[in-house]
């Protein structure tokens, strides 16, 4: 078991050190120059070669590249990510501002489309064949189709500019908020912005549940417990608590996923995430904040899956067993 | 269980709308007059040296909230004296006698006198890098020599050649600084996180990055107290989501000129107010003039005699815009040649003809031109991916000169590929073809602007140095104007108007018209400052009544109080109906699954 560990913790490592380098080589590849996002294009054009010069001194990217990776390993090393070149501060503080709302998000939305995606799918694989397990299917498909950007939309639409129920953009409360109502005012923020997320996430959510309790039913086991004259109710709970095995792992997997990808979700609300900070430090070149948020992100989905391994075995005794032997 | 559950969440869903139903409106309730203004992107903590230009074409705008110039503004021949009271010359703008306004102070307390001023200059120019595009207008043109302080509120500014125009540029432009704040500071970029101190009308108290900042107002401002308590600038990038936040009330104005499919849908919408305010915005193609054959005035000059501006106003800016000139300067600009030497004229016959003058007879079967030396007309126009506008406006002007035998194709790029795929290593010529890219009043304004933009590329660095345009009259023209005074350097400036329309280095395609949406009830005071849209000042400061926006105000009953704006264009209706019939489809199958599963029972 701990030789199991240990060679899990091993692997992930690699994958890791991997990705470390990855990360560095990457953004250099991209055409464009951080310069040419820096300014404008008329004052870009009117530096002398020395103030380019200048400018790029001062966040290293004229070092010769073998250089500029030892910094970047040794800053990785120390914590320290550099400075960003758009805003001229610690990518360590520009992150630790948004992961915060980004967990928000994130963390609302997957607990939202994890149990409303397998309650439904679980009933619908109960109901396999019906029009309500096809109906729930066809509605989930619809939703899984729609593009969050125009779910995000018609929310604000109806919700927001309609009803007048949820503000339609930002997340911190007005300045003159204060005490509870601020942290009233702060969720009433992330009401939609999650929900959006929600929904982008439950078709997948929904189908892994549906499938697992579908093949988890046609087990030997569930033949036997319905022999036995166990109720319904006893036989789903049974056959339930295997399913929810997949539901989990792809609910941790998606973690990583989800943190990136709320970058639309963050553009529509401007929702100051993670996602909408890469997004524009792509654009921007900005390789110190590129390089952060990417490291971020691959440490979250190497520890969720990593997580995932490690607990496993604790979730299915058949793995625990399989590992003894 | 999975019933109750369901129904348990549509109650939760129900108490917490409840919970979150209207709040009263804010900002206009207390005692304190707030208003929240949706900018487009972050500033840092918006000092000149710190900038990101995150929010153009209102960065600078922004930054005059804040602090305060010698004049205001850049934009007109005769700026209003600022925090000079006046400025003179004897020598015809080489010295020049500067007489500050006395009992101002700054931010913090300290008072503002001559040494700030002297300082100011000195340190932009010891700054290159850092003061970004303050930099050449202390350093290059005009260039700034010294400065004498002669009392506590006076001081003699020296510069190496005539710089007649000092009051509008650098004095109508350049941010006052505080010596105290930055003396001995030697990498003044990197101090991104510490309020600013200016002397303009309102105090920055609050940075929240990426969201929003605060404003106090100054209630010290010499030009009297600000008409409201507080500005918040809130950053909403998304236009759309912009434009969402005006209908809701969240925001009170969008700092952006509104896109054309919008307008009408604004103007036509209660308690919402359209302002006009042109802020001399061009949108204009680039060629390439040391690529063969764009490098060809004649073959440019026929190119754009092809293209009909006047439809692409009608068809792109729904009308909502002039049609560009091909002596490029803004119409409205102190420095444009009038209107009927300056025009553009649409003629394809003509444009045909002077194709065919200029030896572009030979074509391909494809009925393209081909150059004497064999290469196709075809040009290569690279787009910003971020701006449709500009996308459609390049692909009807590939249609109109089609017919010419002049192939356009259009690349969209994203912004940074785009601004490498013009530059080209030192020694070496850029391989673009031309591309398109827009320019704010700054550029149209300044008077050593034509200098900035078309004088051959030069050991300086600046000039013409993208498009590689060269031209020894106009080299000429530009440099005499430099050291002229108003009404001898605009009749320069025209004759080097004339070479540009003759040999049209760029095409402008319109001047989009400046218009932007605000909410009446909350606030009404913006005033149309020339060439600086109505985000400006002015806007908040006592006395500028009588350059007050014609708003749907004037027009219309005052909004009531709360500004019911239901129906204003959204279907509520219908998505409604939309998703209570969803769900009950859901719930009809649901239910019919659950009796088939009871009668298989």
């Amino acid at each position: 078991m701990t030789r199991h560990v240990l060679r899990t913790v091993a692997q992930y490592g690699a994958v890791l050190v991997a990705a470390i380098a990855l990360n560095f080589a990457l953004p250099r590849l991209a055409p464009g120059d951080a310069i040419d996002y820096l300014l404008p294009p008329e004052q870009a054009g009117a530096l002398t070669p020395e103030q380019r010069a200048e400018i790029l001194d001062r966040f290293g990217l004229n070092d010769p590249l073998p250089e500029q990776f030892k910094d970047y390993v040794a800053g990785i090393a120390r914590g320290d990510l550099l400075v960003s070149i758009r805003f001229g501060r610690p990518v360590t503080s520009l992150l630790g501002e948004r992961v915060g709302w980004t967990l928000l998000l994130v963390g609302g939305a997957l607990v939202l489309s994890t149990v409303i995606g397998a309650l439904l799918g679980f009933r619908s694989a109960w109901r396999r064949g019906t029009s309500a397990d096809t109906g729930t299917m066809a509605g989930m498909m619809f939703l899984d189709a729609l593009p969050p950007f125009f779910v995000g939309m018609l929310l604000l639409l109806a919700f927001s500019v309609g009803l007048g129920w949820f503000p339609s953009y930002g997340a911190l409360a007005p300045s003159d908020a204060r005490g509870l109502e601020s942290i009233g005012e702060v969720l009433k923020r992330a009401v939609l912005p999650i929900a959006t997320l929600a929904i982008a996430g439950l078709g997948p959510m929904y189908l892994v549940a549906r499938s697992a309790l579908v093949s988890e039913l046609a087990e030997d086991y569930v033949l036997m417990a319905e022999a036995k004259g166990l109720t319904d109710k006893e036989v789903r709970r049974h056959a339930a608590r295997n399913a929810l095995l997949p539901v989990s792992t792809v609910a941790l997997v998606g973690l990583g996923t989800l943190v990136g990808g709320a970058a639309v979700v963050e553009t529509v609300f401007s929702y100051p995430g993670l996602g909408r900070l890469i997004y524009e430090s792509v654009l921007a070149r900005d390789y110190p904040v590129i390089q952060g948020a990417f490291l971020l992100l691959i440490v979250t989905v190497v520890v969720a899956n990593l997580l995932n391994d490690l607990v496993y075995p604790y979730l299915d005794p058949r793995v625990r067993r399989a590992h003894h032997e | 269980m999975l019933r109750r559950v369901l129904v348990s969440a549509c109650c939760l869903g129900l108490a917490a709308a409840g919970l979150v139903a209207p709040s009263p409106a804010r900002g206009q309730a207390g005692a304190t007059k707030t208003v929240r203004v949706a900018i487009k992107g972050f500033e840092n903590n918006i000092t000149p040296f710190t900038v990101g230009f995150g929010a153009l074409p209102a960065t600078n705008d922004i930054q005059h909230l804040v602090y305060d110039a010698l004049f205001w503004s850049q934009a007109v021949p005769d700026p209003e004296p600022w925090l000079a009271e006046s400025a003179e010359s004897e020598d015809g703008g080489s010295t020049w006698d500067v007489k500050l306004r006395e009992g101002v102070t700054w931010h913090d307390g300290t008072p503002f006198t001559s040494a700030d001023v002297a300082f100011s200059f000195d340190y932009y120019k010891a700054q290159p890098g850092a003061s970004g595009r303050y930099a050449h207008h202390v350093s290059d043109m005009p260039a700034y020599d010294r400065s004498e302080i002669v009392d506590e509120h006076r001081l003699r500014i020296f510069f190496r050649q005539p710089a007649p125009q000092f009051r509008i540029m650098p004095g109508g432009d350049l941010p006052i600084i505080a010596k105290h704040v930055y003396e001995g500071v030697a990498e003044p970029a990197s101090m991104t996180t510490q309020l600013p101190v200016g002397t303009g009308p309102f105090k920055l108290v609050e940075i929240v990055p990426d969201q929003r900042y605060r404003m106090e107002a100054n209630e010290d401002h010499f030009k009297g107290a600000p008409k409201i308590d507080q500005l918040e600038l809130v950053i909403v990038k998304d236009p759309q989501s912009a434009y969402t936040a005006l209908r809701t009330g969240d925001v009170d104005m969008v700092e952006r000129n509104i896109p054309p499919e919008l307008v009408e849908q604004l103007r036509g919408t209660d308690g919402i107010g359209v302002a006009e305010s042109t802020r001399f915005d061009s949108i204009q193609m680039y060629f390439n003039a040391r690529k063969a054959p764009w490098s060809d005035p004649k073959l440019r000059k026929a190119i754009s005699t092809g293209i009909d501006l006047d439809a692409l106003v009608d068809t792109v800016l729904l009308g909502h815009g002039r049609p560009g000139r091909d002596a490029f300067v803004h119409p409205d600009s102190p420095w444009a040649l009038p209107e009927a030497e300056a025009g553009h004229d649409f003629d394809r016959p003509a444009a045909a003809t002077m194709l065919d003058d200029a030896g572009y007879t030979a074509k391909d079967p494809d009925g393209v031109r081909k150059a004497p030396d064999g290469t196709r007309l075809e040009l290569n126009v690279l787009v910003s991916s971020f701006e449709p506008t500009d996308i459609r406006a390049m692909q009807l002007v590939g249609e109109q000169i089609a017919p010419l035998g002049v192939k356009l194709n259009v690349e969209p790029l994203d912004p940074a590929t785009l601004r490498t795929r013009r530059q080209a290593p030192p020694g070496s010529v850029p391989t673009y073809d031309a591309y398109v890219s827009s320019l704010e009043a700054h550029a149209h304004v300044d008077p050593d602007g034509l200098y900035y933009f078309f004088h051959s590329p030069g050991p300086k660095g600046f000039g013409a140095s993208i498009t590689g345009y060269t031209n020894a009259e106009m080299d000429r023209l530009i440099e005499e104007a430099t050291g002229k005074e108003n009404d001898e350097r605009k009749e320069i400036l025209g004759e080097a108007q004339k070479v540009l329309a003759q040999e049209v280095p760029v095409i402008v395609l319109y001047y989009p018209d400046g218009q932007f949406a605000f909410r009446e009830a909350a606030y009404d005071g913006w005033v149309a400052d020339k060439g600086q849209g109505i985000f400006t000042k002015r806007s908040f400061l006592p006395g500028y009544e009588e350059i007050a926006v014609q708003g749907a105000a004037d027009l219309e009953e005052p909004a009531a109080a709360g500004g019911d704006d239901e129906g204003s264009g959204v279907p509520v209706i219908p998505i409604a109906v939309a998703v209570v019939a969803a769900v009950g489809l859901f719930a009809y199958l649901g239910n019919r699954g659950r009796r088939r599963t009871a009668e298989d029972e």
